[in-house]
């Protein structure tokens, strides 16, 4: 190696090292929250690969911005609101209600061995026409009701990814379902 | 709504959100997802020509780059500063010559709005010579010549008694 070479390889060594720690911390990101992001998609897409496109290009934005990866205090709320972001402009751009709602789709991404429960309470095709309803709801009271829907996601998280308070997304919440029900009566679901 | 209602629609969609937060996705999607990490990654790092020199360059440029900018900038800027400074100090060594000689010209638009010289200042009148005033009349009124030329037939007031001062 000749001398030049040497200088460069000391002048790049830390910047490599660093795209190794970066690969692996995105490496865990991916192992530890891609499903809970999985599932932020999902509820807005309704629909499977449109969510696995938006989780990788969530993993896409994180790669492009691994210099900063160092300053995140939460990744969870980070990674949160950026494929909630990345969905909304999606269903911004097709200007639809969530074309891509798909029964077979959502009852094949759902084993029904795993949630016999809800199986006996609501049939795929009510599952369906119930998240119709959902639609129509204002939209903060929608957003702040399908977050809730994530398991992994508790209420202060939901809150710093939509950017408000704790109570705010309460309330939001005890709205939607007031509403919804009353929705899901006039439909004759509920009944 | 009655409250058995109202119960069911809340059992209903509690249902409906613990499905929808509960999907999951297909076999194997963190596998796909690292290896699209990875095949990005790579399209992004591999030089163009495929040589390590050309990634450290890279790398290098990366880091180096900023300091760079601000660099160049400061030269510029510096630059700027002392051709400034340069002309200034050659323009003050200048001799003075008199003041600049204008050449006026003599007609268009160039000759109204040009700077023009006074007028050199006229001479003054003798002493007991009453200069331009000397046809004015004490009390301002004007006076009118007895062999003024008229036209004929037309009568002429009588002189007052004073104006043969």
């Amino acid at each position: 190696m000749s001398c030049f070479e040497g200088q460069l390889a000391s002048w790049t060594a830390p910047a490599l090292a660093r795209t190794v720690d970066s690969s692996q911390t995105i490496a865990q990101l991916v192992a530890e929250y891609s499903t809970a992001l999985y599932r932020v998609a999902f509820s807005v897409t309704r629909n499977a690969a449109e969510a696995e496109d938006a989780v990788q290009e969530t993993f896409l934005r994180v790669l492009k911005h691994e210099s900063r990866l160092g300053e995140i205090r939460d990744y969870r709320v980070w990674l949160v609101r950026i494929v909630w972001n990345i969905v909304l402009d999606k269903k911004r751009r097709a200007k639809t209600r969530p074309e891509g709602e798909d029964v077979a789709d959502h009852a094949r991404t759902l084993p029904s061995g795993d949630r016999p429960a809800e199986a006996t309470v609501i049939s795929s095709q009510e599952q369906a026409r119930i998240l119709a309803v959902v639609d129509r709801l204002p939209s903060r009271e929608r957003e702040a009701l399908l977050l809730s829907a994530v398991e992994e996601l508790t209420t202060a998280e939901i809150a710093a990814a939509l950017g408000t308070t704790e109570s705010s997304i309460r309330s939001r919440i005890f709205r939607a379902r007031r509403e919804l029900a009353v929705l899901l009566e006039k439909e004759g679901i509920a009944r | 709504m009655n409250p058995e209602s109202d119960a069911r629609a809340q059992a209903v969609i509690d249902a409906a959100l613990r499905r929808l937060g509960t999907a999951d996705p297909a076999r194997d999607f963190q596998g796909r997802i690292l290896t699209r990490l990875a095949a990005e990654r790579m399209k992004r790092d591999v030089a163009p020509l495929g040589s390590p020199l050309f990634f450290r360059l890279r790398h290098i440029w990366r880091a180096t780059g900023p300091a760079l900018y601000c660099l160049s900038a400061c030269l510029i800027a510096g630059i700027v500063v002392a051709g400034s400074v340069t002309h200034s100090h050659r323009l003050h060594a200048a001799p003075f010559g008199g003041p600049p000689v204008l050449t006026l010209p003599s007609q268009g638009v160039g000759a109204a709005s040009a700077v023009h010289p006074a007028a050199p200042a006229s001479t003054p009148a003798p002493i007991g010579h009453p200069g331009r005033a000397s046809h004015t009349n004490r009390k301002g009124r004007a006076r009118i010549a007895p062999h003024a030329h008229k036209a004929p037939g037309v009568a002429l007031p009588a002189p007052a008694p004073d104006s043969q001062n």
